[in-house]
């Protein structure tokens, strides 16, 4: 499906990409946002972060989430229930649980109850206090990605903050903010 | 609308980079730069099917986009390569390691693929070809995607080779990946308990409802039971890992509460050689062990044993093993001379592995005493079954029951008849691990004997509780 690139084929774009992705075309679904994107739309964005999740790059989905310009979380309950799934995927599992918190009623029964499930999920896995090793793991993967992919990795710090405030002996929570600080944030609101 | 779009669930589907590209009825060079602009976001960012579909949708807006061509043609190479990669992963499935290591050396030849070099590494790990995993698995390491796995893998390697702090170090920095994590940090424990030098201590109490035996475990003139505490102490040297030379080093101590002339103090050396780990494997060893009972010489020893073990199916779920040893005793205490002659055992085992937390074993036991007094030599033959089970990382429990039957070669004259006897052991294990290096051991172990010679019928029950310390000292 090739769609005209002219000025106003943004919301064209925007469309095709919607067909494909529910066609499952997810690759060309994803190009279409992107052209879509790069010609201004505000909204393709999220959708660009919904296909990635569809494409299994579950952290290109939380860069495209949590860039400038997405749309911000309670705008969409459906892109934040894609966004939470990229959050999971991406092990940013309390960070994912937040978001699908907010989901609650309002994207509708059956996100409702998916929402629930991984929520249920998330909450067996973090049942125990996380080891250093795990904190550790977070760090290191922000370290890793400060120089290119800023709001990744600032979101792998807050995790790590998060999970070694669940510690007892608060185990790298002021190294992780401390990191997470220096990143520029990619967006303050609704963390 | 979009809304409904993004409900869709499903894999996508791929996108052909290999195929002829339709031109689109009417050229727009400006619309095919944005594809290509897409593309080449999308390939940096190694989203290659999105890639493949902007540089598609370039070229079929401007045919003559050269750029847009080149790539192309370098994701169609890709693609292929990645066509053998899954070609690998379903040999992989079906437990083809051989074909599958082909298949991953063909993805890899299209190009760097952490990927296909993890699964390959994997696949030489399960072959035992360490030598050719490890840099394979390096080169995962090297990928943020597939680091995890590859130092999950490169840990085992360690821990076969007996490098446990190495190994553990690699666990436990695998351990984040939730999915390798519970089986990671059990590993990682058990790394930081073995090495090419381990030291194990055992100190546990107990009571034992019959304590005095004679050698062969007939029932002795005493029939007491009494309290024990014991010790031992081993060391284990594996210089090479798990395969390859290696050495033991044995002391035991018992103290009877009551009892004393069962006092045992003892001693003995090891060494043999393994080629081989884990599923697939053969060994042979020759020790020596002696022991003093109440202060006087009692027992001098010397063994070989052989024995190995094949898996029967790839993953290693279910193995049969077989073991053999001879031991020429030599009984010091006049009373017990006659029991002293070679005493060989022969057993082999199927097991079964279903779950890395639970393995079931059925074997066939065959022990032949050639004592010097043809009375107290015999055969015997039964089967043994054993359970053990991994409840929690920490916990773990065990089972066992054997039921041997013995037929004695000649006529006791004292006794004026052939002894037979049947005995049935019953025995469980309970093992804690309340700290690194440090784990708490319950047992019960009952046995039940029957005789022809009523006399020599008895019951034996032993209670145990005990703290167990294994450390890698290297």
């Amino acid at each position: 499906m090739i769609v005209s690139a002219g000025p106003a084929g943004a919301g064209e774009h925007v469309l095709a990409g919607a067909r494909l992705f529910r066609a499952e075309r997810y690759a060309e679904a994803l190009v279409e946002f992107r052209v879509a994107e790069r010609l201004g739309s505000a909204q393709a964005r999220g959708y660009v972060g919904a296909t990635l999740v569809k494409l299994d790059r579950p952290e290109q989905a939380v860069e495209a989430f949590e860039a400038p310009g997405a749309p911000a979380p309670g705008d969409d309950a459906l892109l934040d229930y894609y966004h939470a799934l990229a959050c999971h995927e991406a092990r940013l599992y309390l960070r994912a649980d937040r978001l699908l918190e907010t989901i609650g009623a309002r994207a509708g029964p059956r996100i409702g109850e998916l929402a629930r499930q991984v929520r249920a999920d998330i909450a067996a896995a973090l049942a125990s206090p996380p080891s250093r090793a795990a904190i550790d793991w977070y760090l290191a993967r922000c370290d890793d990605n400060a120089a290119g992919h800023a709001a990744l990795a600032r979101a792998q710090c807050e995790e790590a903050a998060a999970l070694g405030a669940r510690r007892a002996d608060r185990y790298g929570v002021a190294e992780a903010h401390s990191r997470a600080e220096r990143l520029k944030p990619a967006r303050a609101e609704a963390r | 609308m979009i809304a409904a779009a993004l409900l869709a669930l499903g894999l996508g589907a791929g996108v052909d980079a290999c195929a002829p590209v339709d031109p689109a009825p009417r050229p727009d060079a400006a619309a095919a730069a944005e594809y290509r602009a897409v593309g080449e976001g999308e390939r940096r960012a190694g989203v290659k099917d999105a890639a493949a579909a902007a540089y598609r949708s370039a070229l079929a807006l401007d045919p003559g986009d050269a750029a847009a061509r080149s790539a192309l043609s370098a994701l169609c190479v890709e693609q292929r390569s990645a066509s053998a990669f899954e070609r690998g992963v379903r040999l992989m499935d079906a437990g083809h390691r051989a074909g599958a290591i082909e298949a991953f050396e063909e993805a890899r030849a299209g190009g760097e693929d952490p990927s296909a070099a993890l699964l390959e590494g994997i696949c030489l790990y399960e072959e035992g070809d360490d030598g050719r995993a490890r840099p394979l698995l390096l080169a995962a390491d090297r990928d943020v995607g597939t680091r995890d796995s590859a130092r999950f893998f490169l840990g085992l390697i360690a821990l076969r080779e007996g490098r446990s702090r190495e190994a553990a170090a690699l666990l436990e920095a695998s351990a984040a990946d939730r999915h390798l994590g519970p089986l990671a940090l059990g590993l990682a424990r058990d790394a930081r308990r073995d090495g090419r030098l381990v030291l194990s201590m055992l100190l546990e109490g107990g009571y034992d409802s019959n304590v005095d035996l004679t050698p062969d475990g007939t029932r002795g003139a005493a029939n007491t039971g009494d309290e024990a505490l014991g010790a031992t102490a081993v060391v284990r040297a594996t210089p090479f890992g798990a395969s390859g030379p290696y050495a033991r080093l044995t002391g035991d101590l018992r103290q009877q509460a009551q009892y004393t002339p069962l006092d045992l103090l003892g001693g003995g050396i090891a060494g043999g050689w393994q080629a081989g780990h884990g599923g697939r494997f053969v060994l042979a060893e020759y020790g020596y062990e002696y022991r003093a009972m109440g202060g006087a010489p009692y027992l001098s020893a010397q063994r070989v044993v052989a024995g190995g073990r094949l898996a029967l199916v790839p993953s290693g779920a279910l193995s049969a093993g077989a073991v053999w040893s001879a031991r020429w005793e030599r009984f010091l205490a006049a009373v017990d001379a006659g029991y002293s002659g070679l005493r060989q055992v022969a057993e082999a085992d199927l097991a079964l592995e279903p779950t890395r937390r639970l393995t079931a074993r059925v074997a066939w036991h065959v022990g032949r005493d050639a004592a010097d007094d043809p009375a107290l030599a015999w055969w015997e033959t039964g089967p043994r079954a054993a359970v053990r089970f991994e409840v929690t990382r920490d916990l773990r429990l065990g089972c066992e029951a054997a039921w041997w039957r013995r037929t004695y070669d000649a006529v006791d004259p004292s006794l004026g008849v052939r002894r037979a006897d049947d005995l049935l052991d019953i025995s469980a294990l309970l093992e804690w691990d309340v700290a690194a290096e440090w784990t708490i051991r319950a047992s019960l172990l009952g046995r039940r004997a029957f005789s022809n010679v009523a006399a020599f019928e008895y019951t034996k029950v032993v209670p145990m509780i005990g703290l167990a310390y294994t450390v890698g000292l290297l």
